[in-house]
């Protein structure tokens, strides 16, 4: 216990020693975990990005204006048997006919030619949604048969393949450029825990030869600068944890306005927070160790 | 208490430092070591604190064999020998209390056992005066009585001081001879590695003379031949 206690004590002494390379070890640690902390939030963000356009993708079947309320039930009953389909609505004539004036209710000249037809030229519309927006060519397919054709006049796939594709894409891209940065910062940050390490034994290369000629055994030797790996990992986690703390709640007031589904970030990052950090302490611990045992093997021959 | 035979040491074929020596140094003795620079005297001083393994021979240091010892065992004999050498190795940002008890803590001691062992032992040096100070705030003679202090705070059953005198004048080279002579008086068996005529001719102790590698002379009461 009490060697243990002089452990972290010389542990200590060796970052007061070298404040300097320790903050700058810190910084970039830091650095490399706000990257994978971008990285993870576009993740989630654009997941739910792509959720809820996928909610508001549906395709609509514009029936003939004379259609019966037999045939459109059969129409429906036979949609719905479809196990892709997890929603079908009927909007009445009466109802098309609303919804279309509402959207031209500006638009006098569109309004003077409805009137003028004297009837409601528009017929019954029925709005289908399913679970993939892949599902639609399916059941397109399956409406485009001949026992329907004569009762739907037109259909329309509101599918947003453009915008789900633009999200997928931008996604992709910035996976690859965190995924870059996050490698990249890595690679930094185990080239100065390495260094910072070789520079704490060289500048104690007396001290450390002192401890082997009065008997101190490899472990007393070796442990202080695994304890100053962890004190590396634990602080840069707890500095990034806090950071991404403001960051998120500052991007959940613009989060709010672009998701009406009320997501927020902060609230998966509270959920998560044993996951997503419990995660990147483990990686940090590693590579923090990891650079350390390398520098030590070098530098220490003990 | 320390036994070599037949031991040897090459770095390679033809850079042989150590020629078969066998060598007994009973239990309290204070045996010199003399020789010319280059005879081997440093070389049987690495062999006896495991810095270094003999090519050949075997090496016995109290209970320890210590021919083959692992690295791991390594730290636990260093703590049952005391070694002083010529430059002192003392901790320039540490106080003289703080030198001394370092030995201690890297040994796992209790900071309370730490306050019982060394106030004596810096007594026994002389520097119970001094145990605030830093080495820079020391003379030569004082510093090696600092690094003899730490050297005795383990109760080594053997010291062994490669060319302690070597930076010192020769009221300081007294001093600290005295005291090693004080430490012999209660057991310790010491190891003196000189180049020092006059320390050695003023001991008249058992002296064992080093020359290209192989023992050339051992006598009780010797004096420095060479």
């Amino acid at each position: 216990m009490v060697s243990f206690l002089r452990v972290f004590k010389f542990a200590f002494q060796d970052i007061a020693r070298n404040l300097g390379l320790f903050s700058m070890t810190i910084f970039i640690l830091v650095l490399m975990l706000l990257s994978v902390n971008t990285l993870w939030s576009m993740d989630v963000v654009t997941k739910e990005a792509v959720q809820v356009v996928k909610q508001q993708v549906n395709i609509s079947f514009y029936l003939v204006a004379d259609a019966s309320d037999q045939a459109i039930k059969d129409l429906t009953s036979y949609i719905q048997s479809f196990p892709q389909v997890v929603s079908v609505k009927v909007v009445s004539r009466n109802d098309v006919l609303a919804s279309f004036e509402t959207r031209h209710q500006f638009n006098t000249d569109v309004l003077q030619a409805l009137s003028e037809l004297g009837s409601n030229p528009f017929g019954p519309t029925i709005v289908v949604n399913t679970k993939e927006p892949s599902d639609y060519k399916t059941i397109m397919d399956a409406v485009n048969v001949p026992q329907y054709q004569s009762l739907v006049e037109d259909e329309n796939f509101q599918g947003h393949e453009d915008a789900l594709d633009r999200i997928q894409s931008i996604t992709n891209r910035v996976n690859q450029i965190g995924l870059g940065l996050s490698i990249l910062f890595a690679v930094i940050a185990f080239l100065i825990i390495f260094n910072a390490v070789r520079v704490a034994i060289n500048s104690q290369r007396i001290e450390i030869s002192i401890k082997r000629l009065v008997g101190a055994s490899n472990w007393f030797i070796r442990a202080p600068y695994l304890v100053e790996s962890l004190i590396y990992s634990v602080l840069s986690l707890a500095i990034t944890m806090l950071i991404m703390y403001f960051a998120v709640h500052w991007l959940d007031q613009y989060l709010t306005i672009i998701f009406p589904t009320g997501f927020s970030l902060t609230n998966y990052y509270r959920s998560h927070m044993l996951y997503v950090f419990g995660i990147q302490g483990v990686v940090v611990l590693v590579l923090t160790v990891f650079s350390s045992t390398l520098a030590m093997r070098r530098q220490l021959k003990v | 208490m320390i036994s070599l035979h037949g031991v040897s040491k090459f770095y390679t074929p033809e850079a042989v430092v150590l020629k078969d020596i066998n060598l007994t140094i009973n239990a309290g003795e204070f045996v010199s070591v003399v020789g010319q620079s280059g005879a081997g005297k440093t070389t049987l001083v690495k062999l006896l604190i495991a810095e270094e393994k003999p090519t050949r021979g075997k090496i016995k240091l109290g209970d320890w064999d210590i021919t083959n010892i692992r690295s791991s065992v390594v730290p636990f004999l260093r703590r049952q020998i005391g070694v002083i050498f010529q430059d002192f190795k003392l901790l320039p940002k540490k106080t003289v209390f703080e030198n001394v008890s370092f030995a201690l803590e890297v040994a796992g001691v209790s900071a309370l056992r730490i306050r019982q062992v060394v106030p004596p032992v810096l007594n026994i040096v002389g520097l119970s005066d001094k145990a605030g100070r830093y080495p820079t705030e020391l003379s030569g003679g004082e510093q090696q009585r600092v690094v003899i202090a730490r050297s005795l705070v383990h109760r080594p059953k053997v010291i062994i001081a490669d060319e302690p005198t070597g930076n010192l004048d020769s009221i300081n080279t007294t001093d600290v001879i005295q005291i090693l002579k004080k430490i012999n008086e209660f057991g310790t068996t010491i190891l003196l590695v000189t180049h020092n005529r006059e320390v050695v001719n003023h001991l008249r102790r058992r002296v064992i003379t080093l020359a290209d590698g192989q023992i050339v002379s051992d006598e009780e009461a010797g004096k420095y031949v060479i």
